[in-house]
């Protein structure tokens, strides 16, 4: 066989099947070996030491963790402010139709093709890149007794009762750490749809154009439909960020009045790293109770978005 | 013969080579890893002087410095995990108490003679470190809680009262103050640092934390009446509502410099700020003697220098804190800076007997020598973390109407004995 009929010979499956094999994980490698490091690990070695007792004198001491079972998980079911701590979070759920909401409506708006879009496109994106610290001054001067909001509803003679200090008070502290973290994820959210709304094909819209579809329709039919991924996604995201909801709550009210700004993860965070107890086992399982409640709403967002059309997105 | 010889030759080269590797070895520079808090960049140019110091004295020992910010205890932690413990941490005296408790230090008095402690700093200071018997951290500088008084003259004129001598007087005047003149008397600290600190008026009014044995004891009908008087000040709208959710003192200074507090009950170092904030109110502020309450003590908190148990190299680190608490550069940084050095040399030095009109200056005079008044009032007890929370919770509910006083405290009281570990 000459050389060229060698090379025209073709190649049966089996020759390929173990090179594209190797070449698929090479080029999966890079990812997968920053993922093991620096997600499947943690979460393994969390997961283990929910169930140990690890932290405090013990680690002091370069002792190893010792395994407890479910003794951490006790101890947090029997302590009031972690269940208020995650009781909030699961409250702080409400931001999330809000958030989605909002963004979706504001994405849709500056999609047009509009003189001065790209101003407030980058203008809803700013909050996003706003370091926490920044905002929180700036919300201070908000939400102070003699700040920006009662000046204004003042202004409207909405406050009958007198300027209201909205971060001190156990009424008004949770919702108004909520509109920090709305203000703050709107932007983010905004984009992911608006990337979405672009990848609709033209076609659909001025197709429906033609055939008389009011513009409700056309988001209803063609808009809403052909967003669901981008929604799943942003949904998802939303629900796990409402409930690792911390630096805004730390800056803000540091988890009071009475604790009715505590989250579950600021419940970790102090468990983990306030003072010199680090009681990291504690700290694990609180974080664990998180993460389940977090999978638990994830796979009700993915059922409630398959379920809606009967189709598995 | 020659084989002997030439024995003899390769012994005598191998004896002065490894004389020659020894000496190396000695003379090989230690290196030390150095953790400040909070003190760069603006004091860089002092703490780098005095390692650059420090370095000369000690030729074998280089010093490799880092300041720490909001992190710190927890970098001080990964880098005890991953194995690269510093050698020597700032740390005040609230954390020594914790990270000692929890084995994460070495005795300094096993590193330095425990005379040399004795006799550099103040027998108090010394105890502020001394936890299980043991001490556990160089005195550094310090601060003293109720320090000096500092106060707007405009403000307390028309309120028509004079400055308190006392805080009896002070907690007569509040009222007044704040109906006469819009502006809150001061800011008295409910719940920081630590979320503790209302524990220091009960220490400043001779009221006891502990009892004989150790257990908590601060709900008497004393300290209930002493609880109860800021909450009906805080309920009349007489202390500002931020005081629940902010530390004192920096609210005290935000609003003092907007002419909204009239008095400030604290260390010189809010002249600073003050200084920066409004110059015109700095030049006429007023400068006295700290009201104090019925025993008539301050209170105060020092930074200290400690030593790591995984430290590679404590005799060295023990050099390195020693050298940077010694009297000469307290005072050093005491010039720079209106802190309270630690040492008891330092009520003698003539830079704190200077007569100035400048407020910083003369609150220096003031509080300079005091340190052997520094003392937080009651030792930290174990697992602080969660009692300083139930504390500073209890305290809350008290000020916001969900719990009486007494109510409050003998809750505290009884979380705190179930979970104070010894």
């Amino acid at each position: 066989m000459t050389r060229a009929q060698r090379t025209q010979t073709p190649r049966t499956r089996s020759d390929f099947s173990w090179r594209d094999t190797l070449m698929s994980y090479a080029f999966l490698a890079p990812a997968l070996i920053l993922l093991t490091l620096f997600t499947f690990y943690p979460l393994a070695y969390g997961s283990y030491l929910g169930f140990t007792e690890y932290g405090g004198a013990r680690f002091g001491q370069g002792l190893p963790p010792k395994w407890i079972g479910i003794e951490n998980f006790r101890t947090l079911f029997a302590d009031p402010l972690f269940l208020t701590s995650l009781g909030n979070s699961v409250k702080y759920l409400v931001v999330v139709p809000v958030l989605q909401l909002a963004s979706l409506a504001v994405a849709v708006l500056v999609n047009k093709n509009l003189p001065g879009m790209p101003f407030f496109r980058a203008a809803y994106y700013v909050p996003v890149v706003t370091s926490i610290s920044l905002a929180a001054v700036m919300w201070e001067w908000v939400y102070n007794k003699d700040g920006t909001l009662n000046w204004v509803l003042g202004a409207l003679h909405l406050l009958p009762g007198g300027a209201v200090g909205w971060l001190n008070g156990e009424s008004t502290a949770f919702w108004a750490v909520m509109l920090v973290t709305f203000w703050r994820g709107f932007g983010y959210y905004m984009v992911l749809y608006l990337a979405g709304l672009q990848g609709i094909p033209e076609e659909l819209e001025e197709a429906a154009v033609l055939d008389g579809a009011s513009a409700w329709q056309r988001f209803w039919q063609i808009t809403v439909p052909m967003m669901k991924p981008t929604i799943l996604l942003c949904s998802l995201l939303s629900t796990i960020a409402a409930l690792r909801v911390l630096e805004e709550v730390l800056v803000l009210t540091n988890g009071g009045p009475l604790n009715s700004t505590y989250t579950a993860l600021m419940y970790v965070y102090s468990k983990a790293f306030q003072g010199f107890n680090f009681d990291y086992g504690l700290a694990s399982a609180a974080g664990l109770v998180v993460a389940v409640v977090a999978l638990a709403l994830s796979v009700a967002n993915f059922r409630l978005f398959r379920d809606s059309d009967g189709d598995d997105k | 013969m020659k084989y002997a010889l030439r024995l003899l030759t390769l012994g005598l080269a191998f004896s002065a080579t490894s004389g020659h590797l020894s000496t190396a070895a000695a003379q090989q520079p230690v290196e030390i890893q150095f953790w400040t808090w909070y003190l760069s960049p603006k004091f860089d140019p002092y703490i780098k002087t005095t390692i650059a110091a420090f370095e000369k004295a000690n030729p074998n020992i280089k010093v490799k410095w880092f300041d720490k910010q909001a992190t710190m205890v927890q970098d001080f932690i990964a880098s005890v995990n991953m194995g690269g413990a510093p050698d020597v941490v700032n740390l005040n005296i609230d954390e020594t108490a914790k990270a000692a408790q929890n084995g994460f230090l070495r005795a300094v008095d096993g590193l330095t003679a425990p005379a040399t402690l004795k006799t550099t700093f103040y027998p108090q200071t010394l105890r502020n470190f001394t936890i299980g018997g043991k001490v556990y951290g160089y005195p550094w500088y310090g601060s003293l809680n109720e320090g000096v008084l500092l106060y707007n003259p405009d403000l307390l004129k028309k309120a028509g009262v004079r400055a308190p001598r006392n805080m009896t007087e002070m907690l007569n005047m509040v009222k007044a103050v704040k109906d006469k003149t819009g502006a809150y008397a001061w800011v008295p600290a409910l719940k920081d640092p630590g979320g503790a600190s209302f524990l220091g008026y009960f220490f400043s009014d001779g009221l006891p934390i502990y009892n004989a044995s150790g257990q908590a004891a601060f709900n008497s009908p004393a300290h209930i009446a002493l609880l109860q008087r800021y909450v009906d000040l805080f309920k009349g709208g007489y202390l500002p509502e931020d005081a629940l959710r902010k530390e004192a003192f920096q609210l005290a200074t935000e609003l003092y410099a907007q002419n909204k507090v009239a008095m400030i009950v604290g260390g010189p170092q809010a002249l600073n700020r003050i200084k920066d904030s409004n110059p015109s109110l700095y030049a006429k502020t007023v400068v006295t003697t700290a009201p104090l309450g019925k025993a008539g003590v301050q209170t105060g908190t020092s930074m200290g220098m400690v030593i790591p148990t995984a430290s590679k190299h404590p005799a060295e680190a023990a050099k390195l804190a020693a050298f940077f608490t010694n009297n000469a550069n307290q005072i050093a940084f005491a010039k720079i800076v209106p802190i309270v050095p630690t040492t008891a040399a330092a009520q003698n030095d003539p830079f704190f007997k200077k007569v100035s009109t400048d407020p910083i200056a003369k609150a220096t005079s003031l509080v300079g020598a005091s340190g052997r008044f520094i003392n937080p009032g009651f030792k930290v007890p174990g697992n602080s973390d969660d009692l300083y929370k139930n504390f500073s919770d209890n305290i809350e509910a008290a000020m916001l109407g969900k719990k009486t006083a007494a109510q409050a405290l003998n809750d505290t009281v009884s979380y705190w004995n179930t979970n104070m570990k010894k």
